[in-house]
């Protein structure tokens, strides 16, 4: 099998896993009535190692897998996680080697986004989400994107490899 | 550093957000493809999900004994003080009871607490911050259907609306999009109830003039209208205040699920399907 189909075979099942971990544990782990979001961790991570293109596709990908499990408008999801995705990737291309702890940053501005576009959009669409929880929901869901984004980072370096030494790899010397 | 991406980048993005704005347009238009594909995917990680739940246990016990253990502390003297309290009201609630039942005899309406029903366990609850939906561990294989009511002792909690086999999904009532007719239990005043979100009280459209007093702990019970989605009789919540809806030409109400939904453990589906 070519080096690009075992990245492929890796990704699917970081996402099932991502997908499955998000079902089991991490959706009864509530805080202020809010959970954290794996599958947006893991989408961050894709784009701030893999620059845009990977951010987009993982995060198209995490949300159509994730939209089909839950009882939400489908396809929103999808939208929202590769329009952040996106945004991650350019962001990683543009501040790669400026500071050891960013892709926290970029983490956590992530997640508080996502959760507003996923409100927002949702009220367009006609669901009536309540803008009053989403300090609550965006503020957990940024903490555990922080949170999680660094080892993520490294699970996907384990998927697709990096070629040379930065700073987010000094970070786990 | 200025953010250029390539052209492929802004080509990849353009495709893929337009796959995404078509699937949400099918999905907005119900077509049936989603549900299919929804019910396909629950057969597939149900029993997944089961498995990783056993051996996951312990991390969420731990969990909910940090985060919850002053939550349990007060719900206990609550809940002692509630059974001294539910052994004096037992006397009134019969007499209560056996005025209901002539009432709804008298409106020839179906009595919900006869309908059959399935207990079934609740093994997840909602899946995202923007999901109002729990898993329970019974389906079509013990006569569950989509549609059907879903209740705990304390009164409605949602509805079915997904089915495999052995597991269903069930919208509850604080979601946005859940509507249910209801009637108030001491004018019989219509409305329609709708979902705010988790923690939050319903909203209640209703036809009742804004200089009307509506009493704080009125009842709100389903209205069983024609048509409607849900049996008659069954309680929702009750008014925790009132203000003037859109337009300024009829109330609308505040009212408090009976239900606590932070706590469900057991789901009672009513096998009673619209007429």
């Amino acid at each position: 099998m070519s080096a690009r189909r075992w990245s492929a075979a890796r990704a699917a099942l970081v996402l099932v896993v991502a997908l499955i971990l998000q079902m089991t544990v991490i959706a009864d782990l509530r805080v202020a009535g809010a959970i954290g979001d794996l599958m947006l961790a893991v989408v961050v991570a894709a784009g701030l190692t893999g620059g845009a293109d990977r951010g987009v596709t993982y995060g198209f990908v995490a949300g159509v897998l994730y939209d089909v499990v839950l009882d939400t408008p489908f396809g929103l999801s999808a939208l929202t996680y590769a329009l952040v995705g996106y945004a991650v990737g350019l962001a990683g291309s543009a501040l790669v080697r400026t500071s050891g702890w960013w892709p926290v940053g970029v983490g956590v501005m992530a997640a508080l986004v996502q959760a507003t576009l996923y409100t927002s959009l949702g009220n367009l669409l006609g669901v009536a989400y309540p803008f009053g929880d989403l300090p609550a929901i965006a503020l957990v869901m940024a903490a555990w994107c922080g949170l999680l984004v660094l080892p993520l980072i490294r699970v996907m370096w384990w998927v697709h490899g990096h070629s040379e030494p930065d700073r987010l790899e000094v970070l786990w010397r | 550093m200025a953010i250029s991406p390539p052209t492929g980048s802004r080509t990849r993005l353009a495709v893929l957000v337009a796959a995404s704005v078509t699937l949400v347009v099918v999905g907005l238009r119900d077509m049936p493809v989603v549900r299919d594909v929804r019910e396909g995917a629950a057969s597939i990680t149900d029993p997944v999900e089961g498995a990783v739940d056993t051996v996951t246990s312990p991390v969420r016990n731990a969990w909910h004994g940090i985060t919850d253990y002053e939550d349990l502390r007060e719900e206990n003297a609550r809940l002692r003080a509630d059974a001294e309290e539910a052994e004096a009201a037992e006397v009134t609630a019969s007499d209560a009871e056996r005025q209901l039942a002539d009432l709804s005899l008298v409106l020839d309406l179906p009595y919900a607490s006869d309908l059959p029903e399935v207990v079934a366990r609740v093994v997840s609850g909602p899946r995202s911050n923007f999901s109002h939906a729990v898993e329970i561990d019974k389906g079509s294989d013990a006569g569950i259907a989509v549609g059907m009511p879903v209740a705990t002792g304390a009164g409605l909690a949602g509805r079915v609306t997904q089915v495999t086999a052995s597991s269903a999904t069930v919208d509850l009532i604080t979601d946005p999009e859940f509507r249910v007719g209801v009637r108030l239990a001491t004018t019989g005043d219509l409305g329609t109830a709708r979902g705010q979100g988790r923690g939050d009280p319903l909203a209640v459209d209703s036809s009742i003039s804004p200089r009307a007093q509506i009493a704080e702990g009125t009842g709100v019970v389903t209205s069983g209208v024609d048509r409607s989605a849900f049996p008659p009789g069954i309680p929702v919540g009750a008014v925790a205040s009132t203000r003037q809806g859109s337009g300024g030409l009829a109330l609308e109400l505040v009212v408090d699920p009976l239900v606590d939904f932070d706590r469900l453990s057991y789901l009672t589906v009513l096998q009673w399907q619209p007429t």
